[in-house]
């Protein structure tokens, strides 16, 4: 790829691009004006619409006798309208009259939940008890979801005797916690029977000579605690992330179709084929210029909404400016992502009209899925780290709620780099196919590439997807099987979702296995090098690379406990945790993946696998030793072309690890507990493996084979 | 006559196949093309003429056949091939809101020319194709003729050794046509190898130096003028060409 060419289409691009006003409208003005009209129109309906509701009298059904100095307290408030016996069914009305009817009283272990009753909350049933179905109950609902009635309240006959006689008497509140009057009634009833409560308690307490407050014994005073930045946070949390996320991609959508759709409908992208470019030179620079533009929409609308946000709320609580900041710099991923999906599939479409209802149904999704982030109880957790354009909205609500962690904001922003790869992996792959761009059509299989080769590797395109999609399967996979216990689940992802799935594509479509897996023996000096590097990179890695980032000593020991399995035979936690990882996680790694990766060239194909190895940890602590050794490991693949030497390392390194935490020799004490390896022996640990080092064969590095063409045209 | 037959090859098309979802557009047509020529390719709508040219300047694989470029096969080294050749086709458009001397630039780039040359080659083409009054609007604001110029232009900057015009005069009217037409005369003239498709006869008469007549994906006939008239005993191109739409039909019947 020339990138003197890139940049050319890159500016030409974006130079035709902004010379469209439109795009410039959508651009800037829309922001500058979306913001806003969005938080005005927002505070003016919230805000009339609780004045509209404050000012009305709620409407309360009553059904049965109110002793007359409570009814006086309940009327004293001026909101509450009580209507006697308003919409209850004669059956209901005599048999509560006649007694025949009793309150359903919830058990004594099961209290009110006083927390949610305290918060009002409109969403959650306040109650966790619900009350067996009843004729009363029925009515009840009945009459407040043909909003007769706000509430209904039902004073249980012997009411006033009980009150009479200093004893407790029930009093139900029917009440619909979804609409927004229901709930004031209740508020209200809730209020002045609170109220009314506490005088008659008063008053018993007077006429008994008790001390003052006998009766109540705890006052419980609750109070919100919530800082008032987090609140902030939880309004913008929840709208904020779906309207850049879906602001940034309205921004790539238009290009891309533009730049695909659209220029094979003026006949221009033949001419651009006609051209001595590269195809991926012509998707590149078209695919920067999309970025481009959703990029300047993502700033132009976090720009305009912290300008918004410190207008409307003014010293309620600031929202720090690193939190726009870092808001932005999420939305690169995103945009990243979805300009190269749009463009792969703006490919497809014969002009621009055809080319917005091929991307609608992208689009919608995307909708759902960022709308999904205003629900409340959906956070970024392990299992929404991983989903797409999801796990970024998730991320930003987090950063509004200040409640980011760092392994889901590695893990989310590892996953999105590789949707983004994907993506564009799929974009390129679109624009090889050439005919494509002049308007043909292409079925999904040969797009693909999910035709049968006949021997060969695959590509790097190939492998890099292949990997993609083992890998997100294994991620859910593992999640699934975490109730199996450790053991079981680690051994059934090894050889479930790593050694299967790698062994299984490489047969399945047809590439030659002993290439593509380099399944062959080392040379004896191969494999003694292995051995030695195999005994010294731990040292390497503890003893440099983790004095730059320590591990925390809780997770050190957590992963120790686990890796004892309780004092099982040594030989058995060797296999478990030593041999299975060295021989599955290699083939993938350095099988399958390793492969594909050396047609971009050797050191491409070391760093790449050796940073996916080390991601693939999913660990901000285990990323840099993990990196390394899997560095270690593929270097020697190149060098011995074969994957065993590589397997015997791995092992080694592991089983090394397993041993000093089985035994726990006593100089080992300090390594163990503070994950320290002093300097005498680091050094000399570095010494053996520089002699590894010299130990691998220096002749070139494997040759590559071609895969054979596909067999279907 | 002669002694261009007698010039090195520039384009030379062996066995071309182009199959469509199993449909054959194009079946076993062999072309070549010399220095100083104009080779026509005449035929109707749907002849196979577009996917001909488009296999021909590299943009779409063919299902068999070679094609080279001055010994280069287009398939192999496809830039180097590429780089050679000037397409340009009659429904082409130009960026709508670039200006023709933006439009030669940007494809002056990506033909890899220095900026010096490029200069002096756009200034030489405004010149030569009478563009100044218009090479600084916007493409969007010319009409039909002008940018068919500008078009042209942009075929001709990087001085291929090779043109392939798909029916360049389509949609212009005849003082606009002629002035494409004596513009590619010019190339000839210059000793540049043209591959020239269209459906008017009397353009293919005029401009010609040998004609390929294609129907239903195979050259049926190919010649001089004088060649195909005397192959039908016809007294125009038109009458020479339905002889042979005939002259299939009767095959296929029989």
């Amino acid at each position: 790829m020339r990138l003197i060419i890139v940049w050319v289409i890159l500016r030409k691009e974006l130079t035709e691009t902004l010379r469209d006003r439109r795009t410039l409208m959508r651009l800037l003005l829309i922001p500058v004006l979306l913001y806003p009209l969005f938080a005005i129109a927002v505070s003016k309906l919230q805000s009339s619409d609780a004045e509209a509701r404050a000012d009305k009298a709620s409407h309360v059904a009553v059904w049965g006798e109110l002793p007359a100095a409570l009814k006086t307290k309940l009327e004293a408030s001026g909101k509450l309208q009580l209507l006697p016996w308003e919409g209850a069914p004669a059956s209901v009305k005599s048999a509560v009259e006649a007694g025949s009817i009793t309150p359903a009283v919830p058990p004594p272990e099961v209290p009110l939940d006083e927390k949610t009753l305290e918060k009002g909350s409109k969403t959650k049933i306040a109650l966790d008890w619900t009350e067996p179905e009843n004729p009363v109950l029925d009515a009840a609902r009945a009459l407040i979801e043909k909003r007769a009635v706000d509430a209904v309240l039902v004073p249980w006959p012997g009411l006033v005797a009980s009150l009479d006689r200093g004893a407790e008497g029930p009093i139900s509140i029917y009440f619909d916690s979804v609409r927004a009057d229901s709930s004031l009634a209740r508020e209200r009833l809730g209020d002045s029977l609170d109220r009314a409560r506490k005088d008659l308690l008063l008053e018993r307490e007077t006429t008994r000579g008790l001390p003052r407050g006998f009766t109540r014994a705890v006052s419980i005073l609750p109070r919100n605690v919530a800082p008032p930045s987090r609140r902030i946070g939880q309004i913008l949390g929840s709208m904020m992330p779906m309207m850049l996320i879906m602001m940034s991609l309205l921004g790539g959508f238009l290009p891309a179709v533009d730049l695909t759709a659209g220029e094979k409908e003026r006949g221009t992208m033949q001419t651009l084929l006609c051209a001595p470019l590269r195809p991926i030179e012509i998707i590149t620079g078209k695919f920067l210029a999309v970025f481009a533009i959703s990029l300047l929409t993502a700033l132009a609308n976090v720009v305009s909404m912290s300008f918004t946000l410190g207008r409307i709320l003014p010293g309620e609580g600031p929202v720090s400016p690193s939190i726009y900041v870092l808001t932005f710099a999420l939305l690169i991923p995103v945009s990243f992502l979805f300009s190269a999906l749009f463009l792969a599939l703006a490919v497809f479409a014969r002009d621009f009209k055809d080319g917005q209802n091929v991307l609608m149904p992208v689009y919608l999704p995307i909708t759902l899925l960022t709308g999904l982030t205003a629900l409340p109880g959906i956070e970024l957790d392990a299992w929404t780290a991983f989903a797409p354009i999801l796990n970024i909205a998730l991320l930003i609500k987090a950063l509004f709620l200040g409640e980011a962690r760092a392994d889901l904001v590695l893990l989310a922003l590892g996953s999105s780099a590789l949707y983004a790869a994907l993506a564009l992996l799929l974009a390129a792959r679109v624009f090889e196919r050439e005919h494509v761009l002049l308007g043909g059509k292409d079925t999904i299989k040969a797009l693909f590439g999910l035709s049968r080769r006949s021997g060969g590797e695959p590509s790097a395109a190939f492998s890099i997807t292949a990997f993609g999609t083992v890998f997100v399967l294994f991620f859910y996979g593992s999640l699934l099987l975490e109730r199996f216990g450790p053991v079981t689940s680690l051994l059934l992802t090894q050889y479930g979702f790593f050694l299967a799935p790698a062994a299984g594509i490489v047969v399945l479509f047809g590439f030659s296995s002993r290439e593509t897996l380099a399944l062959r023996l080392p040379s004896p000096r191969g494999a003694l090098a292995a051995i030695v590097l195999g005994l010294s990179a731990w040292a390497v890695a503890i003893g440099l690379l983790l004095r730059l980032v320590p591990v925390p000593e809780s997770i050190a020991r957590g992963l120790g406990d686990l890796l004892l399995l309780g004092g099982k035979p040594f030989i058995l936690v060797f296999l478990v945790f030593a041999v299975t990882p060295a021989i599955c996680e290699e083939l993938l790694f350095r099988g399958l993946l390793f492969s594909g990766l050396r047609k971009l060239g050797p050191a491409a194909a070391v760093v790449i696998s050796a940073l996916l190895f080390g991601l693939a940890h999913a660990s901000v602590y285990r990323l840099l030793p993990t990196a390394f050794l899997g560095g270690v490991i593929g270097l020697t693949r190149l060098r011995t072309r074969s994957i065993l030497p590589g397997m015997i390392i791995h092992a080694l390194n592991n089983g090394l690890a397993l041993a000093l935490l089985y035994y726990s020799p006593p100089w080992a004490g300090d390594l163990l507990a503070r994950g320290t390896l002093p300097w005498g022996l680091t050094l000399g640990g570095c010494a053996v493996f520089a002699v590894g080092l010299a130990l691998l064969p220096r002749k070139q590095a494997e040759a590559i084979t071609p895969a054979g063409r596909a067999t279907a045209p | 006559m002669t002694d261009t037959l007698a010039a090195a090859p520039v384009l030379v098309a062996e066995g071309l196949v182009k199959h469509f979802e199993g449909v054959a557009a194009v079946n076993g047509l062999s072309l070549t093309v010399h220095a100083g020529e104009v080779l026509g390719l005449l035929g109707p709508n749907g002849a196979g003429k577009t996917t001909t040219l488009r296999m021909l300047a590299g943009i779409l694989p063919p299902t068999a056949g070679r094609v080279t470029l001055n010994g280069v096969d287009i398939r192999e080294r496809p830039l180097e091939a590429k780089a050679r050749i000037g397409f340009l086709s009659g429904d082409t458009q130009l960026y709508q809101r670039l200006t023709p001397r933006e439009v030669l630039a940007y494809f002056g780039r990506l033909y890899s020319m220095d900026e010096a040359r490029l200069a002096a080659r756009i200034e030489a083409l405004v010149h030569d194709l009478e563009m100044a009054s218009f090479a600084g609007r916007p493409c969007a604001t010319l009409s039909a003729g002008q940018k068919q110029r500008a078009n042209i232009a942009r075929a001709f900057l990087h001085e291929p050794d090779l043109l392939i015009l798909d029916e360049p005069t389509t949609a212009l009217d005849v003082l606009s046509g002629r002035f494409i037409v004596e513009a590619i005369r010019g190339r000839r003239a210059a000793g540049k190898a043209i591959l020239f498709s269209t459906h008017i006869m009397s353009e293919a008469e005029y401009l010609c130096d040998r004609i390929t007549l294609l129907h239903e994906g195979r050259a049926v006939d190919t010649g001089t003028l004088a060649e195909l008239l005397l192959h039908t005993g016809a007294a125009n191109l038109t009458d020479a060409f339905l002889h042979h739409v005939e002259k299939s039909r009767g095959e296929a019947a029989s």
